[in-house]
């Protein structure tokens, strides 16, 4: 187990299914004692890829259950359906908030209907650059932050928006898409290699940085912790 | 001094963060005044409380929640219940934005216009058998340029010796099993729906891409001007592209090859589809084109800031312009040695 919700069986990692009966994007579901678990797919995830292949504590890229957390870059709710399990469950009966914003009126259509049978999931159509637009459903800044925008100048994007609503001691965690970043040098990790002196430059400390070769190519998801 | 304000509430503090003045809204049972309010804030607006203590303090520095330059204070935040109906009105909010999303023109313009693409070339694949298919049984048959009429010949035949007589040739020795002439027919017949659902498809472009590019429609014909602003990724992003952006749109395949090896860069992209750059001799096409890129960059601006839409009389001066164009160039240059 790692987590009241998620847990890891042989190669497969699980989720409780905060919604009985209802698979969000076709991923199987299963009992494990009675209680039903729905398949993470880290393909699918690349949150789920991240704690598949971390070499450290699994448990440490989960945010603490029943509290607010930020997503920018939410996508049609994959992981987003997954994190929710953990963090609010059932009716939400841990009493989370999980903000998810994304730009696109296509990613929001599947994030609302999600929203629908899960309290707790907040979906926000905005800009995650805009931090005033939505800022201020964030009365206090946050313990965990995950972003996935595939655009370029994701890094910046990640810090302003950590330097905004993370507290210092808090988990942010960044997946960088090589492609999405102006970069004709050396190679990808070369960029990498930047991305992370760019990161510690501002005030994190770089827990691990997880490549997702083999699930998702030319990503790596960054853990950092905000120091200062 | 500072004023901080957040969709509920505003307070006035001062440089130690200790609050001089506030005021706090509890009508959030409301939710539509709550979303109001959240867009008002979200368009960078003041909140009637913040406008409030603004008048009472007016050297107060006006400042949404999180900013950086605001004091350390005890700002009066929202409860959990407050929380609670943010967290239902933000969610509603979104609902909206994607309800919006339907009447985004561009959004339209794209899904009908790739079903066109798409139902195109199905006709097309379509069209062919039927016309090879028949020239098997009928080798006789000779169709000109004009084939259109084949599909709905065959549909409507109902043995191939009708069909024979119609197209009056005469019927081959061996003609096809009852079976296999049934399902040409049917082919027939399914060719000449698309046919007209193709048609259909196209007129609902047209229709749609005269209202939202009124004036890219005019100069250049509403299938092209629709095909830009699908290329180009919406209306707006259409209107902010340069003049040599729009001349080599569709083209990206020779472009990038250009930068990637120096080959010579493509003279036009989409454009090309236009008959004043089609039907003119090939050395000229590269200056037309740029013309009418330049020209087709001020409509789709024109369009997209909602002016006046072109008359007919705008496009007439265009074309005197290409024809200048072609005069003073009646021969190709040649070439240096």
């Amino acid at each position: 187990m790692l987590s009241w919700a998620v847990r890891l069986e042989g190669r497969a990692l699980w989720s409780e299914n905060a919604d009985v009966g209802v698979a969000v994007y076709g991923e199987s579901l299963r009992n494990f004692g009675g209680t039903e678990y729905r398949r993470w797919d880290p393909s699918r995830s690349k949150l789920g890829a991240g704690i598949m292949r971390t070499k450290r504590d699994k448990s440490l890229l989960l945010p603490e259950e029943g509290s607010t957390v930020l997503y920018l870059g939410a996508g049609h709710g994959t992981s987003i359906s997954h994190l929710h399990d953990h963090l609010c469950g059932a009716d939400n009966d841990l009493g989370g908030r999980l903000v998810a914003v994304d730009l696109a009126p296509r990613c929001l259509r599947d994030l609302t209907h999600l929203a629908k049978t899960r309290p707790g999931l907040v979906p926000v159509l905005g800009d995650a650059r805009k931090h005033s637009a939505w800022g201020v459903l964030l009365p206090r800044k946050v313990n965990w932050l995950f972003q996935d925008v595939a655009q370029s100048g994701q890094v910046e994007i990640f810090i302003k928006a950590c330097q905004r609503f993370l507290n210092v001691g808090g988990i942010g965690l960044l997946s960088l898409k090589a492609a999405s970043e102006r970069w004709t040098g050396e190679g990808e990790d070369v960029l990498f290699g930047k991305v992370e002196e760019q990161l510690v430059e501002n005030g994190f400390a770089v827990e691990e940085s997880i490549k997702l070769t083999g699930y998702e190519d030319n990503h790596v998801l960054f853990v950092t912790r905000r120091v200062e | 001094m500072w004023l901080w304000y957040d969709w509920q509430a505003a307070a006035v503090a001062d440089d130690d963060g200790i609050i001089h003045d506030q005021a706090v809204w509890d009508g959030f049972f409301d939710q539509r005044a709550l979303i109001e309010r959240l867009h008002c804030i979200a368009n960078g607006g003041l909140t009637q409380e913040a406008m409030l203590l603004h008048d009472r303090f007016p050297d107060a520095k006006p400042l949404i929640h999180g900013d950086e330059q605001l004091p350390e204070a005890d700002w009066p935040l929202p409860s959990d219940e407050a929380l609670q109906a943010a967290d239902k009105a933000a969610t509603e909010m979104a609902r909206q934005g994607v309800a919006l999303a339907a009447g985004d023109p561009d959004k339209r313009l794209e899904h009908l216009l790739r079903a066109s693409d798409e139902m195109r070339a199905t006709f097309l694949t379509m069209e062919a058998r039927l016309v090879e298919w028949v020239g098997l049984f009928l080798p006789e048959v000779r169709f000109g340029k004009d084939r259109s009429s084949l599909p709905k010949q065959v549909g409507e035949a109902d043995s191939l010796a009708t069909l024979a007589s119609k197209l009056s040739v005469s019927m081959p020795e061996k003609g096809p099993s009852k079976s296999e002439w049934k399902t040409l027919r049917e082919w027939g017949e399914s060719t000449a729906t698309f046919r007209g659902k193709l048609d259909r498809l196209e007129n609902a472009i047209r229709e749609l891409s005269e209202s939202h590019l009124p004036s890219l429609s005019i100069m250049l014909g509403p299938l092209l001007a629709a095909r830009l602003c699908v290329e180009a990724h919406g209306r707006m992003r259409l209107a902010r592209l340069p003049a040599g952006t729009v001349q080599v749109l569709g083209a990206e395949k020779a472009f990038f090859n250009h930068l990637k090896t120096g080959a010579a860069p493509p003279k036009h992209g989409h454009i090309f589809m236009h008959p004043w750059i089609s039907r003119s001799p090939r050395w000229v096409r590269g200056k037309i084109a740029r013309t009418i890129a330049a020209k087709a960059s001020i409509a789709a601006k024109v369009d997209a800031f909602e002016g006046e839409p072109w008359s007919q009389s705008m496009v007439d001066e265009i074309d005197a312009k290409i024809e200048s164009i072609k005069a003073a160039n009646p021969k190709p240059k040649r070439r240096q040695r």
